[in-house]
């Protein structure tokens, strides 16, 4: 436990300022996206996501020198490292075909099959662990891209990625204290310790942006700790504001179609106020669902979606509590 | 309308997605899976209860997704 704070402290302080020290980086090296929200329309680093990796790498790697090696938190180290280079190459060269990007983002989960740090027995609500030998491996690659872009879809807005992170490992870090579980706390405590650091850069008003390679590093993270601590359903129900972004720009689009392509934006933005595009053909996000009818602030938004993700972490835990065996 | 009044219409969705989840699980639990999960060897069992799954999954998010887009027109209509 000692160490566990030490690592969480350490990582904490190595976020703060890699963070500084990548904004300016990340401006001479013109490493910057529009923030389309604000009426001047400036221009951040989006170099933040590499904070975030170096800082939980360095965490994990320090654990692992101090407590002795794991295949599980090696594995999780290579497959959110592939993630997150994933993104970084998005961040230098411009966006992946969206139908490409999927695919790639199922390499991610090559270290968890290789290494074999699953268990094919997930745990469900009321009918314990159910045996899914066969098809779990498939369902583990699958779960990259789809998480993954799910994160990467609800980091639109100043700090929403950084907040609703944080509910999520909260949840995650609150059912592996009750059950014991090592891995998943590990995890989590260091997760929130770079959020945390990356957080007070991130919120509104922005001066730097995770990026890609923040948001594909982050959802990397989540699967593979979702995975490798069988607490996939806790993990499901946590994600829900996330699965609902994304499922819906999904179906509304009708299929995996980059959002810069499509003709009809969700909302419309004025004088810095932000509102629900009334046209039909517009694709559904959660923002656009949000700002419905009324012209709100971005920073009031994110309040929201830090609402939604509280609610879920502890829809989450409660499903943990009373409904798992 | 306001903010507040939309976060509380996601919040009751979110609710009734969770509940949707856990009432899938439940009828599973006591219907398909006993019957099912226990028995060995059997290639066709075991499809059938992958395709379940995946067939419920599907019916689950498009139930959401439609509830949701309702009760977006309805609202962007007012």
């Amino acid at each position: 436990m000692i160490t566990l704070f030490m690592v969480f402290i350490s990582t904490l302080i190595l976020v703060l300022l890699l963070t500084q020290l990548l904004i300016k980086a990340g401006g001479r090296l013109n490493l910057t996206g529009v923030d389309i929200h604000k009426p001047n329309k400036p221009s951040i680093p989006k170099t933040g996501g590499s904070a975030l990796v170096i800082g939980v790498v360095t965490g994990l790697i320090i654990y692992l020198l101090v407590e002795g090696f794991s295949t599980e938190l090696v594995a999780l180290i290579y497959s959110s490292l592939i993630a997150a280079l994933i993104g970084l190459v998005e961040d230098i060269r411009g966006e992946i075909n969206p139908k490409v990007k999927p695919l790639l983002l199922v390499i991610a989960g090559i270290p968890i099959l290789a290494l074999s740090v699953y268990t094919p027995r997930p745990v469900l609500p009321f009918i314990g662990a159910t045996r899914l030998t066969k098809i779990y491996p498939f369902l583990i690659l699958v779960s990259y891209p789809v998480v993954c872009n799910a994160v990467n879809s609800i980091d639109v807005l100043n700090g929403s990625i950084s907040f609703t992170s944080i509910a999520f490992f909260t949840a995650i870090l609150v059912v592996s204290a009750i059950h014991g579980l090592e891995y998943p706390l590990i995890v989590s405590a260091i997760m929130l310790a770079a959020l945390a650091g990356f957080a007070i850069y991130n919120k509104y008003p922005s001066r730097v942006f995770a990026g890609n390679s923040g948001s594909l590093f982050i959802g990397s993270v989540m699967v593979s700790t979702a995975i490798i601590g069988r607490v996939e359903v806790v993990a499901i129900v946590a994600l829900l504001p996330h699965i609902m972004n994304e499922m819906h720009v999904i179906f509304s689009m009708r299929g995996l179609r980059s959002a810069k392509q499509y003709n009809s934006r969700p909302i419309t933005i004025e004088n810095g106020l932000i509102s629900a595009n009334p046209d039909e053909k517009a694709p559904i996000t959660l923002v656009r669902i949000l700002s419905a009818k009324i012209k709100t602030r971005e920073d009031s938004l994110v309040k929201s979606m830090f609402v939604l993700s509280l609610y879920s972490m502890m829809l989450a835990i409660l499903t943990n509590i009373l409904f798992m065996r | 309308m306001s903010l507040l009044r939309n976060t509380l219409i996601v919040l009751i969705l979110l609710t009734i997605a969770w509940a949707g989840f856990l009432s899938i699980t439940f009828i599973l639990a006591y219907t398909l899976f006993p019957a099912i999960e226990y028995t060995d060897g059997s290639l066709t069992l075991g499809l059938l209860r992958v395709a379940v799954g995946i067939i419920v999954i599907t019916l689950w998010i498009y139930g959401w997704y439609t509830l949701t887009k309702i009760w977006l027109r309805k609202m962007l209509s007012e």
